[in-house]
């Protein structure tokens, strides 16, 4: 071994005058005057780690599509702008009242488009934190790195931190982190702890929304009707997951949840084909030898279903590794068994 | 090298077919109650006791172990000690050994023999049913282990290792004078019990020797030498290795001391090694090896090499591979095993994934055997029980990741000589990141107390006071521990799943 970059080891006993013991709250001070050596015990918790640094997207070329979205979005405001003040000069021409009025309701609405756009941007900066986390629970998983791991769950307290059934929970991981676990551990420790009660009511949620989508249309006298239930539903059903798994997005934050919804639908729909293409054909097949309406029904709720485990997996600030990911069996089957118990009667 | 590659012979066939009857009737209880016989086991000072005591104590009374998670989720309803089921082993005395530690803070009384302790785990299995887990514990010295290699080598083989392994450094300093009685006698003078007796008195003595804290050597077969137990003094443990010249190996006939000596050293293998292999070993599902890696660092290259080629021998004596429901019946097989390197908390964490990472690259070769039969080997740093803190010492400009405790009475690092009482930050030096710096074997890939001055070590690690005890909410005392639970996870977490 290199005996320049090797440190001896050392040993300092606290009752030395030159050994000063220090609390890790107090300001680091210089070893000043006799004392020599300065020992801080760390807290049972780590410090905090540095931030993980983002890959960032490549740029292929000028952004020209972004340009001219830009530039295209300032004409439309500007010309918004301008005409809210010749309106405002002209109920001012007409009378004095009126142009106060208008401009007082002009303000109102600037406040509350600021505020808005405040909660917007909040929002998807939950979202973007979401998404953030879970590539980095992933990759504390692989690398099984106690720092990083710590940081995931850190961060996933963080985000967790409105939910107040997780109160318990939360205190409890907190102890964990003193402790030496290893990386990857301590992500499926969290997992257990953290997102054990939530999947549980993720899981209820879309069950329930996929049993309404199934009732309604089987009820439902027109396919338009059904149709915009469905969106309705499925709106609302992404919304309360993301609810419920601490992102809390506004509506763009909503928007941009449900295309990834979508996008990762298509992306996990090639490889769930060979479970839940079966099922749904063979679910389709049974209901609709008994009716054609219900068959239909149970078609929409199976959708739904699929939806809202999409949505499950996007909003989910934790990917599934400790505990089981749900299906659409789990959830549907009980659809389908219900379905055909209700059916029965008629036939 | 294990007795599963000893070449078949009668005594080999009635053997096996024991093991497979004995076997069967254990396949046969398992069935109304699982049980898992979970081996303990390392060298002299590597933790064992507490090891199992903290083991028990945490399973007992539901311990801090987040990891483990059939605990951790609640699933395991209760543990129970229950009466052992081989009478003639002695119990693991858990009570006592849980009061010196926590009572007298002293660490307890080394494993000298075989103990053991039976658990009862009643829990909750994934798909909600009721069931309960017999646990076996079974603890027992890592030197009875090196003796498992000798049931395949006959007593001229051993001698000739034995002794080309004592002439090498830093052993031939510890064995001059066993070399120099060995000088003066010939294989083939009549027996003689006096010779025998002093050859064997100072061959005892050089292992004694190897054992000690500078040397801290790890390969010392006969494993009873060293703890002789009810056998002192007869003469199954009365041999030593001789010298034979390669071309005397006829002269050494009927009545003479080679003769003497090779009987003896069959009735060792008779009368301690065999009943150890068929009524305790070949019986295990799942194995621990705890390992000392730190005593190993303190002493230097020398005392690694030899840890390590310990390793090899000792896993080349488990019969591992993956369990089914045939080899449950006729010939169980160990498909857990987990090599821990205790005293983490000599370490600050920053240093603990060096530590596995060393330890890993010591068994490797193993590790790759058994993966291949099937079984899964786990490496891992683990303190049973927690006795220090961690503290950053800054000394000038450096920054030491170091641990705070009270060292032992009598341990002592560079000039200081510690009382027992008095708390110390120690600062043990960097583990590699590359565990090859280690291994070279070029020089001295590091200095130790072997070669070199306490002062001039390359590192050195105290032993600690075990820690105040910390009391949970009813009022039992918590053991604090670094990555217990994970060990338990891994050894029973399938088998409670």
């Amino acid at each position: 071994m290199n005996s320049r970059d090797h440190r001896r080891p050392a040993a300092f006993r606290l009752d030395d005058p030159h050994v000063v013991v220090t609390s890790p709250d107090e300001a680091p001070a210089r070893p000043s005057g006799r004392a020599t050596v300065l020992v801080t015990p760390e807290p049972e918790a780590a410090a905090l780690p540095a931030l993980l640094e983002q890959p960032g997207m490549r740029r292929r070329g000028p952004p020209w599509g972004k340009l001219f979205w830009s530039a295209l979005a300032g004409l439309v405001a500007l010309g918004f702008c301008l005409a809210v003040a010749s309106l405002i000069e002209s109920a001012f021409s007409r009378s004095d009242v009126l142009g106060f009025v208008s401009l007082a309701l002009t303000l109102v609405a600037a406040v509350a488009l600021a505020a808005l756009t405040v909660r917007e941007i909040a929002g998807l900066i939950r979202l973007n934190a979401v998404e953030r986390l879970r590539a980095q629970a992933e990759g504390a998983i692989a690398s099984d790195d106690r720092e990083a791991a710590r940081a995931v769950v850190r961060d996933l307290l963080a985000v967790e931190k409105a939910e107040p059934r997780l109160a318990r929970a939360r205190s409890q991981m907190q102890a964990h982190l003193g402790e030496i676990i290893d990386g990857a551990d301590l992500v499926r420790l969290a997992e257990r702890e953290l997102m054990a009660p939530l999947d549980q009511d993720a899981r209820r949620l879309v069950a329930a929304a996929a049993k309404r989508v199934s009732v309604v249309t089987a009820v439902s006298p027109r396919a338009a009707i059904d149709m915009a239930f469905v969106f309705i539903s499925v709106v609302g059903l992404v919304r309360r997951l993301a609810d419920l798994y601490g992102a809390r997005p506004g509506a763009f934050g909503l928007l941009r949840l449900l295309r990834l919804t979508i996008a990762h639908l298509a992306v996990t729909g090639g490889m769930a084909a060979s479970d839940s293409l079966i099922q749904q054909m063979l679910g389709h097949g049974v209901a609709a030898k008994l009716s054609a309406r219900l068959g239909e029904g149970v078609l929409n709720g199976l959708l739904t279903a699929r939806l809202g485990l999409a949505a499950i997996e996007v909003s989910r600030p934790l990917p599934f590794v400790a505990l089981p990911q749900p299906t659409v069996g789990d959830l549907a089957g009980d659809l389908l068994r219900r379905r055909e118990r209700a059916d029965e009667p008629e036939t | 090298m294990g007795p599963s590659t000893m070449t078949p012979n009668i005594s080999t066939i009635v053997e096996e077919s024991r093991l497979a009857a004995a076997a069967m009737v254990e396949y046969a209880g398992g069935l109304a109650h699982p049980t898992v016989r979970l081996g303990v086991t390392g060298l002299t000072r590597a933790g064992k006791t507490v090891f199992m005591t903290a083991l028990v104590h945490n399973l007992l009374h539901g311990g801090r172990l987040p990891v483990f998670e059939a605990l951790n989720s609640g699933r395991i309803a209760r543990a129970t000690l229950k009466p052992q089921p081989d009478d003639a082993v002695p119990r693991f005395d858990y009570e006592g050994h849980l009061r010196a530690l926590v009572d007298e803070r002293r660490w307890p009384e080394s494993t000298r023999h075989l103990s053991e302790l039976r658990l009862v785990i009643d829990y909750q299995s994934e798909s909600a049913r009721r069931r309960t887990l017999t646990l076996d514990i079974i603890d027992y010295p890592g030197e009875w282990l090196l003796d498992l290699p000798l049931l395949a080598k006959s007593y001229a083989e051993w001698s000739a290792e034995t002794l080309a392994l004592s002439r090498q450094e830093p052993r031939a300093a510890l064995a001059e004078a066993w070399h120099a009685h060995l000088a003066t006698v010939q294989p083939d003078d009549p027996e003689d019990e006096q010779a025998a007796l002093k050859a064997a008195r100072l061959f005892t003595d050089y292992l004694k020797a190897c054992r000690d804290e500078r040397y801290a050597m790890s390969l010392l077969p006969p494993g009873r030498f060293l703890m002789p137990g009810d056998l002192a003094g007869s003469p199954a443990l009365t041999f030593s290795p001789l010298d034979l010249p390669r071309d005397n190996r006829a002269g050494a006939g009927p009545g003479s001391l080679w003769a003497m000596m090779k009987r003896r050293y069959d009735a060792y293998r008779h009368v301690v090694v065999r009943p150890f292999f068929r009524d305790h070993f070949a019986r295990l599902d799942r194995q621990i090896v705890l390992v000392d890696a730190l005593a190993a660092f303190n002493a230097g290259p020398a005392a690694l090499r030899d840890l390590e080629g310990a390793l090899v021998a000792i896993l080349g004596c488990f019969r591992a591979g993956r369990r089914s429901w045939l080899s449950n019946m006729f010939r169980p097989r160990i498909d857990r095993i987990l090599f821990a390197a205790t005293k983490a908390d000599h370490l600050h964490h920053v240093n603990h994934d060096r530590l596995e990472r060393i330890l890993g690259r010591m068994t490797e070769r193993a590790i790759a055997q058994a993966e291949f039969a099937g079984a899964s080997i786990d490496v891992v740093a683990l303190a049973a029980v927690r006795a220090t803190r961690e503290a950053m010492v800054a000394r000038g400009r450096d920054r030491l990741p170091s641990i705070l405790g009270i060292p032992l009475a009598g341990e002592f690092a560079g000039r200081e000589t510690f009382d027992g009482e008095t708390e110390a930050a120690m600062f043990p030096g960097d583990l590699p990141d590359n565990p090859e710096a280690l291994f070279c074997r070029a020089g001295g890939a590091f200095k130790g107390l072997t070669t070199a001055d306490a002062r001039e070590t390359d590192y050195r690690f105290l032993r600690f006071r075990p820690p105040l005890p910390d009391v949970d909410a009813s009022g039992r005392p918590h053991l604090p521990h670094i990555r217990l639970d994970r060990a338990l996870q891994f050894l029973l977490g399938d088998r409670l799943a």
